[in-house]
């Protein structure tokens, strides 16, 4: 009920007295300041760069990079709290640098904030609805790994915001089809055979046909394909390829009315 | 309907000076070749149709049912001159020690070159092929080309035999192979080195060389290969240039293979 109620809260834009502090606490610094939150149960990583188990089995760098569980290298992985560190300059937020596990030493002139989930969510959902670009979208993964219900309704309402900036809208799009795969149970790519790789090969050369084939053919095989890789990487493709009718698939896959 | 346009740049190495005559043109391109020691011997002889360059270098080549009789360039001082093939070749102490080739322009000679001047292109070509499969490297690869681009002469099976010869490095076979698939030999030539086409360099070769023909029956194999072949990386290459084709069996293709 809590993670309903604090869902509810963060759509219709509602701002606990916590969430106000911690949006106000973050305009009033000047530089770099941290704020501590709890992750969810599933999230772990080294509290540097590397995260494990966003959505799945998918792994991320801080630095955007990202890999599967099934590659050769992989940090140790602890759970523990997101660390959300926030460039603000005159007021405003323009970059974030998101970590997940052990805390690391900062620096001791970095101000560090402990909050709830649902008050950061509240700021970060802020974000991703009016930041600037950049912000927006890097906003949206300590979004997915914080500890509270799960942001697809928001991240779908921006994704189909014509007045948002593009990039924002793909950033979206993008961890929606990360969201829709793992929603499905397809996230964990690690048992991928050969013979997977090469029908997800095919969808991805399927994608780069004009799309008045593609899309149409990758629609169906969102919906309905029974091989795994092949309905993961044409939910990953449909969002790559622009196409509004994207959205609607991926509200679908997800259940969302 | 294939067209297919290929930029080669090749930088020469041909000494300028003054030329030697020979005066022995009776006898074999071979042995007249042989017969210089040391120094380089330029000779030219006359490009199949469709077959121009820019003297310096650069090749482009056509097949006669194209309309376009330029090759594109958005450079408009860039010029296609319609040959000859002009190749020199470098000796040391009898050997061959490199081949270069050009297709228009001319031969300034140097004091040390032995200019054969116009040679039987038919000649030419088969003796190109014979020091491309006793060498290897660039010189290999300009001999074949040159081969490649030599008037009233079929070479195809001669480049058959050579993508076939596993005594032939590698990268000579390739470019036998890809050749052999700018000649207008029929498909089913290409078809029939399937099973010679082994490793993954070769058979990667092949799909592309296979995807450059736009024809049924090039692509039917193209869509066997990206089905059963035992090579999954090879299957994945077969499945890009399938995506690249504007054959309408194609999007049939996909769709067969990905809910089937």
């Amino acid at each position: 009920m809590r993670r309903i109620a604090t869902l509810w809260m963060i759509l219709a834009g509602v701002s606990s007295a916590g969430a106000q502090s911690v949006m106000q606490r973050v305009a009033a610094a000047h530089g770099s300041i941290q704020l501590v939150y709890p992750s969810r149960t599933s999230a772990c990583g080294d509290g540097k760069s590397f995260i494990g188990n966003v959505l799945g089995t998918r792994n991320f760098f801080s630095d955007g990079a990202s890999f599967s569980k099934d590659d050769d290298w992989r940090p140790a992985c602890v759970h523990g709290p997101v660390r959300v560190v926030a460039t603000v300059i005159d007021g405003e937020v323009t970059r974030l640098r998101t970590y997940v596990g052990p805390a690391s030493a900062n620096g001791s002139d970095v101000e560090s904030i402990q909050a709830t989930a649902a008050d950061v969510a509240s700021w970060l959902t802020d974000l991703v609805v009016r930041g600037s670009t950049r912000a927006a979208s890097d906003a949206m993964l300590p979004l997915i790994v914080a500890d509270i219900a799960e942001p697809w309704p928001l991240l779908l309402r921006v994704a189909r915001d014509d007045s948002r900036p593009r990039d924002v809208r793909q950033a979206a799009i993008t961890w929606l089809g990360s969201g829709a795969a793992e929603h499905l149970g397809l996230a964990d790519a690690s048992n991928q055979s050969d013979d997977d790789d090469v029908r997800a090969q095919a969808v991805f050369v399927l994608s780069q046909r004009p799309k008045s084939e593609s899309v149409p053919e990758l629609i169906e095989l969102a919906r309905t394909a029974k091989n795994a890789a092949v309905r993961r990487a044409a939910i990953f493709w449909l969002g790559q390829s622009g196409d509004a009718r994207a959205m609607d698939v991926y509200a679908e896959l997800l259940g969302i009315k | 309907m294939k067209r297919i346009a290929l930029f080669v740049a090749f930088v020469s190495s041909a000494a300028i000076g003054v030329a030697r005559v020979t005066p022995l043109a009776a006898q074999s391109l071979a042995s007249r070749v042989g017969a210089v020691r040391n120094g380089t011997v330029l000779m030219q002889f006359a490009p199949r149709p469709g077959v121009c360059g820019d003297g310096r270098g650069s090749t482009f080549t056509r097949h006669d049912d194209s309309n376009n009789s330029n090759a594109s360039s958005t450079d408009d001082r860039w010029q296609c001159i319609p040959g000859p093939v002009r190749v020199a070749i470098g000796r040391a102490n009898g050997d061959v020690v490199s081949i270069r080739e050009w297709v228009g322009g001319r031969f300034v000679p140097g004091s040390s070159d032995t200019n054969l001047g116009t040679v039987s292109a038919p000649e030419a070509a088969r003796y190109l092929l014979t020091l491309a499969r006793a060498g290897a490297g660039r010189s290999a690869d300009e001999a074949i080309a040159a081969a490649s681009f030599a008037d009233s002469v079929d070479i195809a099976p001669e480049l058959s035999a050579l993508v076939r010869d596993s005594g032939v490095p590698v990268a000579s076979r390739k470019q036998a192979l890809f050749w052999l698939g700018q000649s207008d030999a029929p498909t089913n030539a290409l078809l029939a080195l399937d099973g010679s086409v082994r490793s993954s360099d070769l058979r990667e070769q092949f799909v592309f060389v296979l995807s450059q023909r736009q024809d049924d029956a090039a692509f039917d194999k193209l869509m066997d290969v990206a089905r059963h072949d035992p090579d999954h990386e090879i299957r994945k290459r077969a499945m890009f240039w399938l995506g690249q084709s504007r054959n309408p069996k194609a999007i049939k293709f996909f769709r067969d293979l990905l809910t089937g």
